[in-house]
């Protein structure tokens, strides 16, 4: 009954997109969204570095991610050596990107090509991939999948150098010993491989669904008085699906004790877990894991032996919005990813939503037991447009490098540092003139594209969201789409809704249409372009007339008021006219006798404007001079007989424009009115 | 010397959502307990005898609920895979479990490890149900096999291979002990009959089926499906009786309400709704945070337990009654005092005098039958009642207007009287029922009000205010002009079509349409 079609098929696999720190120095984050997109961003800046969209990313969507160790840079194929002669400073870039897909596919992406790097097929699985696993040394790849068996890839020469099967169901985790020697797998239970003869070494038994995370948390055995023969002594962590708990394990010498040594309590199932590895012994295991809810939760422990409690959080972390005014209330940002930095003391967290996740270092303060940081992410919504969707790499560039732009030189100059005069001098030469830049030209390209796809997108859900709220009687739902003013939208939505919808929309708009003008209006623009789209198919039903009846009787019911109302509306205007007049006369008569003074100014701006049209008629009409300036007199005789009125009429026009700004919303004026009347 | 006539208040029809039985029956639920699982609920079912405890089926275990508790009294958990479809046996005794690794489970409320497990399906069982007679189990699976199994001593006594793909929900009859019903996503619905050992009778949903439902007469079955609701006649041999699509995302789940009135559906888009089995029709609607899976109500509808994809289980209780009765009511005279006199029979010689009964007047009336016109408008003008009964004042304003003392009425006040009936004003100008009064008195106040005007900041406000509005509402009723011309051309072609098929038709348009409208 669960797979209705909900959003993830699989009730069991495990929560959270894949996601991951580039090895090291974290200097970027890979995130492979639902909607098949891999981005790569800047953990420094918080920039998107790259977007890469596999081919098949709708058949086969990515499962896992795992970047390449940096070692393995060094030994490419010859194609990435000649590259990196080219390019200076990126010796201990990461580069390779292994993605594991839905459909059994493994593909190996090159952050610094932009591009594909190979895709690994042949013998594979023929399954889901749950977990990639890259081997410190050799330049393995080992791999685990829904078809129970685990691969170990030769990247170079990108073909399958082993597979076994791994599990009696689907191997869900992968994680290879610290010496590189062994191999743990996990599905139904946990499993230690030799990896030079692919036998198990131990089972490790405990866990009631699969484990979603493995991890070695130590690469020295606590205590040192036995020989270390590389892998006894060594504990390891896992965390399972729908499991709130992650139970560590050691890997004993005999093969005796089977159950877990100790376990962490934390609110929700594992999404991320990130840890440092303990040097010495007194330096305690530090662990961040981050849950479904959003949490993350930070433990240290020194690994001693059993420990029969399980272990709650030495401090948790949330994220959550301002409650900006009393209606917002704070609402939590979920954390994708946190991982510990290179110092140990600070951790970088990466939180939002997927679609434009924001990394920020934190510095750790382990005394207190909660933190809550207030963030706000409302304004990184929107993708940023100077650094969204470039499938173009970046060239990369060394300092002596000469950069020729076109267009107009100085263009560049606010991003670029400090071009020499020289490169300025020969770009104009070679762009002669004032050429739109190509930069700017692909600006408003894209701009206008993207305007374009938006509106689209909008009609698009609009119609299917006014059907679907039809058909549900959601009121929601059709307060969403019919309380829109934008009446293109309207159009659009309303050409492209199916016709049988047509009825019921009407019903609905029978309802709206009796309530207060101000949401009325709306739906009468809905009304109308029904009719005007619809008309045809409306002529056509036979049962028109008792559809539309009651819709057209209240109409007609509300209309009848109309001469009466008008008659009113007249009666206010002339009341509120002299409201305003009365006031203005208030106010200059409380002042004294500069009244006059006032209807000069206004007087001789009537006198110039007078003027300019005398000078205009000057042109046409010379011997009228004198008539039009004895009209004048009169007109200012006039004026002054009509003091009072005349400037109340204006004042009162004035008025009005003011009260229409106060209805409008501007209740600014309100107290400066109350305090002149006073 | 004739009486006062108290003033005839005008009711009106209520606008808006009509408030019916059922909207007060179901609304009468306190707020929900919300229980976070392990995983998505994927069925929640109550046992049938007291005190009513309900098993949830979510992840790999199944807990079961009291009534009142908000932690689980008993937990299943030792299942290697997903459970699911954890079903109490009519005596509430026994609970059977399907699981994804192909087992079917049966429990013992009170114990812990399974009293039977029934190996023999290859794939996950997501269906499992007690037959009418208490001894079998049927159970339906992915590998397209519905088998009926013996619980006495766990043997598999029948297996169908009819479906053609998943067989996800099915239910067993509760009157016959041979009838079953499984519903697949091969579209189809299938009633079996364990004397039989093939199907009986087939019906076709159109979509994958989700859950089926069988009345308790057994003569209606309910599938669900896609976003269809579909009744079918078992009794006319599978007859569609009719069609349900009120949701707009794939129903999941269904449910009959204790009295087996009412038809409940949860769905992927997170509503619940509620149809009459008489007429079919919605007459209730849920709302919930997240899409729903599974749905169950309780004895007498006491509680609505809806299992969602999140993982959060949702608890409705139903608001005790006894509350109501506890507050302390005014003691009313007896009813003998009332009656005191009454049943005397009029004898021989006796005249009967007629006492004329006390009227009873509302407050206003009792102003009005003074003439204290001005004090039955505050009356009325009064925030409790304008908020309440707006209707009451505009009868009154319209009463005052009869009598022509309106104008009177309304004069002389103050500048916090006046705004009083400026509020009452803006509030209600705008509703078409009141308007025709309400601009006349609107009229009266201007006139009365003219030559004082612009003493009052608060006054000028408010009449601002109300020209916005009425400016508001010419627009409005402009556009309104504009479409109703739009439609007399609609109706106008009609007229002509009809006009056509019907011979002795002459007279201009308007009017018939008028007729056929009303």
């Amino acid at each position: 009954m669960a797979a209705g079609g909900g959003g993830s098929g699989d009730p069991l696999a495990p929560a959270g997109v894949p996601c991951a720190f580039s090895p090291h120095s974290q200097a970027y984050f890979a995130l492979a969204s639902t909607d098949g997109h891999l981005r790569v961003w800047e953990t420094a800046n918080n920039r998107l570095h790259q977007e890469y969209v596999p081919s098949a990313h709708l058949s086969g969507t990515c499962t896992c991610l795992a970047w390449a160790p940096a070692r393995l840079q060094a030994k490419e194929s010859p194609q990435r050596k000649k590259r990196k002669s080219e390019a200076v400073g990126t010796s201990n870039q990461t580069d390779l990107l292994a993605l594991g897909t839905a459909v059994g596919s493994i593909l190996l992406y090159s952050t610094v090509k932009g591009e594909l790097h190979s895709k690994l097929v042949s013998g594979g699985h023929d399954n889901r991939v749950n977990c990639i696993q890259w081997h410190q040394d050799s330049g393995c790849l080992y791999s685990c999948s829904d078809d129970k068996h685990i691969v170990e890839w030769n990247v170079q020469a990108c073909k399958v150098k082993c597979k076994w099967k791994g599990d009696n169901s689907s191997v869900s985790s992968l994680c290879i010993s610290p010496d590189g020697k062994m191999l743990l797998s996990a599905g139904r239970t946990i499993k230690l491989w030799v990896l030079e003869t692919k036998e198990v070494y131990r089972h490790f038994t405990g866990h009631a669904t699969p484990v979603s995370s493995l991890m070695f948390t130590t690469i020295r055995p606590p205590n040192e008085s036995q020989p270390f023969d590389g892998i006894t002594g060594l504990y390891f962590l896992s965390g399972a699906v729908h499991d709130r708990l992650l139970n560590v394990w050691q890997v004993r010498s005999e093969n005796k004790e089977k159950s877990a040594v100790m376990s962490f309590t934390v609110t929700d199932e594992p999404v991320y877990i990130d840890l440092t590895l303990s040097e010495n012994k007194e330096e305690p295991v530090k662990l961040a894991v981050v849950c479904r809810d959003g949490q993350v939760h930070l433990f240290e422990h020194i690994l001693n032996g059993y420990c029969k409690k399980p272990l709650t959080s030495n401090c948790t972390i949330q994220i959550a919005t301002p409650g900006k005014g009393k209606k917002s209330t704070p609402k939590p940002i979920p954390i994708l990813a946190a991982g510990f930095c290179s110092d140990k003391m600070s951790l970088l967290l990466v939180y939002g939503s997927w679609f434009q996740p924001t990394i920020e270092r934190v510095a750790l303060n382990s005394r207190e037991p909660h933190m809550c940081l207030v963030r706000d992410i409302s304004n990184c919504w929107a993708p940023k447009v100077e650094t969204a969707i470039t499938k173009v790499r970046t060239p990369v560039m060394n300092s002596e490098a000469k950069v020729l732009v076109p267009g107009i030189p100085g263009h560049h100059a606010a991003i670029k540092p400090a071009p020499p005069q020289t490169e300025q001098v020969e770009s104009k030469r070679k762009s002669g003139g004032n050429e739109v830049s190509i930069e700017e030209r692909l600006g408003a390209m894209e701009i206008d594209a993207r305007k374009k796809g938006k509106d689209d997108l909008q009609t698009n859900s609009f119609p299917v969201l006014l059907t679907q709220g039809l058909e549900s009687n959601d009121f929601e739902m059709l307060n969403k789409v019919l309380q829109t003013r934008n009446v293109n939208l309207i159009k659009k939505t309303v050409v492209r809704m199916p016709l049988h919808t047509v009825i019921p929309l009407l019903q609905e708009l029978t309802k709206r249409l009796q309530g207060h003008p101000n949401s009325a209006v709306l739906m009468v623009q809905w009304l109308k372009c029904v009719l005007t789209v619809h008309a045809s198919y409306l002529s056509t039903l036979p049962d028109l007339v008792p559809q539309l009846g009651t819709l057209y009787q209240l109409m007609e019911s509300r209309v009848k008021t109309f001469q009466k109302l008008s008659h009113l509306h007249g009666k206010l205007i002339l009341l509120i006219t002299q409201v305003t007049a009365s006031e203005k006369t208030k106010g200059a008569t409380s002042p004294g006798q500069k009244a006059k003074l006032v209807y000069e100014e206004e007087s001789s701006e009537e006198e110039s404007d007078d003027e300019i049209a005398d000078k205009d008629s000057e042109d046409n009409w010379d011997e009228d001079e004198e008539e039009s300036e004895s009209e004048k007199d009169e007109d200012i005789d006039e004026e002054e007989d009509e003091d009072a009125e005349g400037k109340d009429e204006e004042n009162g026009e004035d008025r009005d424009i003011a009260s229409e700004k106060e209805l409008n919303g501007d209740s600014d004026l309100d107290p400066e009115n109350e305090s002149e009347e006073e | 010397m004739a009486g006062y006539k108290p003033v005839a208040i005008q009711t009106y029809p209520i606008l808006g959502e009509k408030i019916t039985q059922d909207t007060l029956y179901w609304n009468n639920y306190k707020t929900p307990v919300q229980i976070k699982e392990f995983g998505a609920v994927s069925k929640v079912d109550f046992s049938p005898q007291p005190p009513y405890n309900y098993a949830v089926t979510a992840s790999s275990r199944i807990h079961i609920y009291g009534r009142y508790s908000q932690e689980p009294i008993k937990t299943f958990s030792r299942f290697k895979d997903t459970a699911y479809c954890a079903t109490f046996r009519q005596d509430g005794r026994l609970l059977v479990a399907g699981s994804e690794d192909g087992g079917v489970q049966l429990f013992d409320i009170s114990g812990r490890a399974p009293l039977r497990q029934f190996e023999g399906h290859t794939k996950a069982v997501h269906t499992v149900d007690f037959t009418a007679d208490k001894y079998h189990v049927v159970s339906g699976a992915d590998d397209y096999t519905v088998k009926l199994w013996d619980i006495p001593n766990s043997k598999e006594i029948l297996t169908f291979k009819e479906h053609s793909d998943y067989v996800r929900c099915g239910c067993a009859s509760k009157l016959n002990p041979d009838l079953f019903i499984t519903g697949s996503y091969d579209h189809t619905v299938k009633m079996f009959d364990a004397r039989t050992n093939t199907s009986v009778l087939s019906v076709e949903h159109g979509q994958p089926v989700e859950s089926v439902l069988l009345f308790p007469s057994g003569g209606l079955l309910v599938s669900a499906g896609g976003r269809y609701v579909k009744v079918w006649d078992m009794l006319k041999g599978g007859q569609l009786l009719v069609s349900l699509k009120n949701h707009h995302k794939t129903v999941t789940c269904l449910c009959l309400s204790s009295s087996g009135q009412r038809l409940l559906s949860g769905s992927l888009d997170r509503k619940v709704k509620v149809y009459s089995t008489t007429s079919y029709k919605v007459v209730h609607s849920f709302d919930y945070a997240a899409s729903i899976l599974s749905l169950a109500l309780a004895h007498e509808d006491e509680t609505i337990v809806v299992g969602m994809t999140n993982g959060i289980l949702s608890v409705k209780h139903r608001k005790s009654e006894a509350k109501k009765e506890s507050i302390p009511r005014r003691r009313r005279p007896a009813y003998r005092t009332f009656i005191k006199g009454k049943n005397y029979m009029k004898q021989r010689d006796d005249i009967l005098i007629n006492r004329p009964a006390k009227k009873h007047l509302e407050l206003y009336d009792r102003d009005l039958k003074h003439f204290r016109i001005s004090k039955a408008l505050d009356r009325v003008l009064d925030p409790t009642c304008t908020i309440k009964t707006p209707e009451i004042t505009v009868s009154i304003i319209k009463e005052l207007n009869r009598r022509g003392v309106l104008a009177n009425a309304l004069a002389g006040r103050d500048e916090k009287e006046i705004s009083h009936v400026l509020n009452f004003l803006i509030r209600h100008l705008s509703q078409p029922r009141f308007a025709p009064v309400l601009i006349n008195a609107a009229e009266i106040i201007i006139d009365i009000y003219l030559p004082v005007i612009g003493q009052s900041p608060v006054v000028d406000k408010k009449f601002l205010l109300l020209q916005g509005l009425v400016e508001k509402e010419i627009d409005y009723q402009r556009e309104l002009l504009e479409t109703l011309g739009m439609m007399d051309m609609l109706f106008a072609t009609m007229r002509r079509k009809e006009g056509t098929s019907v011979l002795e038709h002459t007279s201009d348009g308007f009017p018939e349409n008028k007729k056929i409208e009303s």
